[in-house]
């Protein structure tokens, strides 16, 4: 029953700012095994890891400028966890020579009634998936290899259809902001995926809708 | 957590705040509790800016318990609430433009912390705007979850040095069917103290006299 240390937590000013850097790429469905194979010898000796997650994209629309959006995602293999709420930042300009993709990244574990807050914050669900597929680490780095679904109706997860024949490649490492080095290492890592993948720095603000 | 029931205490007449605060501190080691450390719960209170003109703003408060110091709990009043991690701070900053922190409102409720024996005491000095504003009292009995079963006896503790200012039960358990647990997350407890703020803060706008 000991109390526990009072802290005085600093907000704003004093918080660490975590930076996503992030590389991505795809598979053709025939392709799959092998890349397991490679990224299980590659990777970090562990239990090979599946999931199976629903994702929903949450939009706030302020009175200018863009909207704010929110991804709230979930496990469907462990539906007592938490769930994970994640504010991705504009991606970061500048160093053209920098090899991934580097924004502001936020996580926050929430409970169960997410869905219910964000709506009475007057967050509105843009759109949901579900994802399912491996997960392996190498050191600071995670790579993600999944399979997209589209809902069919909203909130039911077990009616899925798949959104393409192939499988999406992600290799991505959570820092502080300032490390350099480590888009180095993301792209040393991702020499040594190819030919079976090549994993680029893709610019979601240059995707054409 | 068990059982906990928080009451704002008045301020004795004639007497300050921190008299007041001496006081309950004396009568609870008279009581043969002992002191363990400190407390802090704090409430900051943000305004949704994108509502419809006319419309009163929804306010959002976020509050932190230093029992549950990698937490954060965030609710609207008597709407849905979120228990989150700390990082839901970080969050908020970022949402700047669509909720404004009303950093005048930010309520602190700090003090020490009491055990005797099953129960653990916190008493509590409630600080808007580093003015004191009253005090605060916590009692937390620990082996019990089902606040219709404890309820009496909880009573009786608090009269043992509260006197007569033993409060009724809290509306967080009348409104709950009998018999029902009280969640193992402090929900139920921040919701006590988020009603004994908002009560502290429309006192003071009243114009009452509170040293």
């Amino acid at each position: 029953m000991e109390a526990p240390p009072v802290t005085v937590m600093p907000v704003t000013g004093g918080t660490i700012n975590m930076m996503e850097y992030l590389l991505q790429g795809s598979v053709l469905d025939q392709a799959l095994e092998s890349l397991l194979h490679r990224l299980r010898g590659l990777c970090d000796n562990m239990e090979p890891e599946t999931f199976t997650d629903h994702e929903l994209v949450y939009l706030l629309k302020g009175q200018q400028g863009n909207p704010f959006i929110l991804r709230a995602r979930r496990s469907l293999s462990h539906p007592t966890a938490p769930w994970h709420l994640r504010y991705l930042g504009q991606p970061e300009v500048g160093d053209k020579s920098r090899h991934a993709l580097v924004r502001n990244c936020v996580d926050v574990a929430a409970s169960h009634s997410l869905p219910e807050f964000l709506n009475e914050m007057g967050f509105r669900m843009d759109h949901e998936f579900v994802a399912n597929g491996h997960i392996f680490r190498k050191g600071a780095m995670k790579i993600v290899v999944s399979k997209l679904s589209r809902i069919l109706v909203p909130g039911n997860t077990e009616n899925t259809e798949r959104l393409s024949l192939s499988y999406l490649v992600e290799l991505s490492v959570l820092a502080p902001a300032g490390q350099d080095t480590v888009s180095e290492d993301m792209r040393n890592f991702a020499e040594q995926l190819k030919p079976l993948v090549q994993l680029e720095k893709i610019d979601p603000s240059k995707q054409r809708h | 957590m068990g059982v906990t029931c928080v009451c704002g205490v008045p301020v004795l007449e004639g007497k300050s705040v921190q008299q007041t605060v001496d006081m309950l501190h004396k009568k609870l080691e008279q009581l043969g509790a002992v002191k363990q450390g400190s407390f802090c719960v704090d409430c900051e209170t943000y305004h949704a800016t994108g509502t419809v003109s006319g419309q009163p703003s929804k306010l959002l408060y976020v509050m932190h318990n230093s029992e549950t110091p990698l937490s954060c709990l965030a609710l609207f009043e008597g709407g849905p609430c979120l228990i989150a991690d700390a990082n839901f701070d970080v969050l908020m900053v970022k949402l700047k433009s669509h909720f404004q922190n009303a950093k005048g409102h930010k309520v602190e409720c700090r003090g020490s912390r009491y055990r005797y024996c099953d129960f653990l005491i916190k008493v509590g000095t409630v600080t808007m705007s580093s003015s004191a504003r009253g005090i605060s009292v916590e009692v937390e009995y620990c082996p019990c979850v089902v606040p219709g079963d404890c309820w009496n006896l909880m009573k009786e503790f608090m009269q043992s040095f509260l006197g007569p200012s033993v409060p009724e039960l809290p509306s967080a358990f009348a409104t709950k069917p009998e018999g029902l647990f009280a969640p193992a997350d402090c929900v139920d407890t921040m919701t006590q103290y988020l009603e004994l703020f908002n009560k502290l803060r429309k006192l003071q706008i009243q114009g009452s006299n509170v040293r």
